[in-house]
């Protein structure tokens, strides 16, 4: 995790605010560090963690978890991290090898129409209380001894070029909001991707991540918007990084924004206010 | 204008609040719900995107105990079982049956949160069909739904709200805590009109307009004053007197093609050169003239 961002968003591993949607977004850009950074995090909180990992495979997030302190080979083996590795799982869904709870939770891969609703039944499975959710579960004497669930998923946009409908990809995070933040009070952390763009008059014909990223910006408590320079590339700030938080504690829409530039290194990254580069000064 | 529609002093009707990611329009819904039960109106409230918790923070325990709350949020699409309500409990016959579970003779407000998450489910003529016959049925003096105007077509949008007959779009202001509320009402009579008002909301739900409200299209808005004369306070003369104005208006301009230059054209003048022509054996001598269908 980095601790900079810690401290731009006030949280840390011992105290953070549950119930909360958190949206990483990024246009022509590459948010998945800030995935990595909350995986740690959450790690380190001894929080319950399902992440979908639909983008990458497992010992690609291993590796780079390593390098932030965390180990996800042991986190998996005591049961405190329950990974949907899809890319692995696809494969056999397609060619209908084998048929268990993980193969049923990818049953859209054969048709979209179906809707998340399978993914929606694993998730669930994995972050309640009686965790049954796959083999990789430590069973009954693991309950309760993990603090509040969280929900990660690496990224939602590649859903929608598998087919799936803005609607039921909404529908989807719509109901892991109601379980995971609004009944377990725990956390959901989703990435969106976008490409081209933003045009504030498009109609009708809007690509579906754009859609996507409204739907889910109405729903969320925190945003974290990652892009590119607007002035171009820069070898030393690799992009800025918008936090906006849309709701306070008296959940009045106060969309208090900020925005930092960043660089990420080879064992984290670094957050600063733009024109303060160490470059630069 | 705002503050009569909170007030409920129009009458009823539709009342669609559009907001957007940029500032969200489910705090002046509350304020709406707010000021209905102050006025001991029984208030229903839909929710499909906003949970019994959150509501509890914004209204108070007191208001959600009067507040007829039925829940949507949970399983809005009936995925586990006994949801409480479903998307496609979104007809009249289901409506009706909600709404008059309680005999009350007061008037009923139903709240709606929100049509998107409605729209996303079911076809917009079917809404509009529920819409319009909750509007005749009687049951219901007023509904109040919000609605996101960037998840949608600017078509479905439009038809939802030609069935309004209020339509608030809000937007955030450039104050910290203020907003900006554009509100078109359409009376019964016809008469639509426009209002643009800056409010805030305060934190016990009440609604402050900040300015008093601007009628659109009446020319001048907050930041036009008088308009600024140019011709004034320059080291140079840029007026005309009226004899000067006269004389600027007689004057013919050289290119423009005027009747006089016109017949001065084609009335032949003596002393010009004439044309003089023999025609050869091989030339296709046509006596008739090429442009004889021409109208100047």
């Amino acid at each position: 995790m980095f601790p900079e961002l810690n401290a731009i968003l006030n949280t840390s591993p011992d105290n953070f605010k549950q119930g909360e949607l958190i949206l990483v977004s990024d246009r022509r850009a590459d948010a998945s560090f800030l995935v990595h950074h909350f995986l740690s995090f959450y790690l380190k909180a001894g929080c319950k963690v399902c992440f979908l990992g639909l983008a990458q495979s497992f010992s690609h997030y291993s590796a780079v978890s390593q390098r932030l302190g965390v180990s996800l080979t042991q986190a998996k083996e005591k049961g405190q991290l329950i990974f949907l590795e899809v890319l692995n799982e696809s494969l056999d869904v397609l060619l209908q090898k084998t048929s268990n709870t993980k193969s049923q939770a990818l049953d859209f891969l054969r048709d979209p129409a179906v809707g998340l609703r399978g993914l929606y039944d694993f998730v669930r499975a994995s972050v309640s209380d009686s965790g049954v959710g796959g083999e990789d579960d430590g069973g009954v004497g693991t309950v309760g001894r993990w603090g509040p669930p969280v929900l990660l998923v690496d990224d939602l946009t590649v859903l929608l070029s598998l087919g799936v409908s803005v609607g039921s990809v909404l529908d989807f995070s719509h109901y892991c909001f109601v379980t995971v933040c609004s009944q377990l009070k725990g956390n959901m952390v989703t990435l969106v991707r976008c490409e081209g763009e933003e045009d504030e008059d498009e109609d009708g014909d809007e690509e579906g991540s754009e859609r996507l990223l409204k739907g889910l910006t109405h729903q969320c408590c925190l945003t974290l918007h990652v892009q590119g320079l607007p002035t171009g590339f820069c070898r030393d700030i690799h992009g800025q990084v918008e936090v906006c938080w849309r709701k306070t504690q008296k959940d009045k829409p106060s969309n208090q924004r900020k925005l930092f530039q960043y660089k990420v290194h080879d064992k984290g990254a670094s957050f600063f206010a733009r024109g303060t580069s160490s470059a630069v000064l | 204008m705002l503050l009569e529609l909170i007030q409920g002093t129009e009458g009823g009707g539709l009342i669609i609040i559009q907001d957007s990611i940029h500032y969200s329009g489910r705090t002046l819904l509350m304020s709406f719900i707010k000021a209905a039960l102050k006025r001991d109106e029984v208030v229903h409230l839909l929710a499909f995107e906003l949970h019994e918790e959150e509501l509890k923070h914004e209204l108070g325990h007191s208001c959600l105990q009067r507040l007829k709350f039925h829940n949507a949020f949970h399983d809005p699409l009936g995925w586990n079982e006994n949801p409480p309500f479903t998307v496609h409990q979104f007809i009249t016959s289901e409506l009706d049956s909600l709404l008059t579970s309680n005999q009350h003779s007061k008037p009923v407000t139903l709240v709606i949160d929100s049509f998107s998450f409605i729209l996303r489910h079911l076809s917009p003529s079917a809404v509009c069909k529920t819409l319009q016959q909750l509007k005749k049925g009687g049951a219901v003096k007023t509904t109040l739904g919000l609605l996101h105007s960037d998840m949608h077509h600017r078509n479905m949008m439009g038809s939802i709200c030609h069935l309004a007959t209020s339509v608030l779009t809000v937007a955030p202001g450039h104050q910290c805590h203020e907003a900006v509320a554009k509100t078109i009402r359409r009376a019964k009579s016809g008469k639509i009109s426009q209002a643009v008002e800056r409010f805030s909301i305060s934190d016990d739900m009440t609604v402050k307009v900040q300015s008093k409200p601007v009628p659109v299209g009446s020319g001048q808005g907050e930041a036009g004053d008088a308009e600024v004369d140019p011709t004034a306070n320059l080291t140079f003369n840029l007026r005309l007197s009226d004899q000067e104005r006269q004389a600027k208006e007689k004057l013919a301009l050289p290119f423009v093609f005027s009747k006089e230059k016109k017949s001065a054209l084609l009335r032949p003048v003596p002393g010009s050169g004439r044309i003089l022509y023999e025609p050869d054996a091989n030339d296709d001598y046509d006596q008739e003239d090429p442009d004889d269908d021409l109208d100047i």
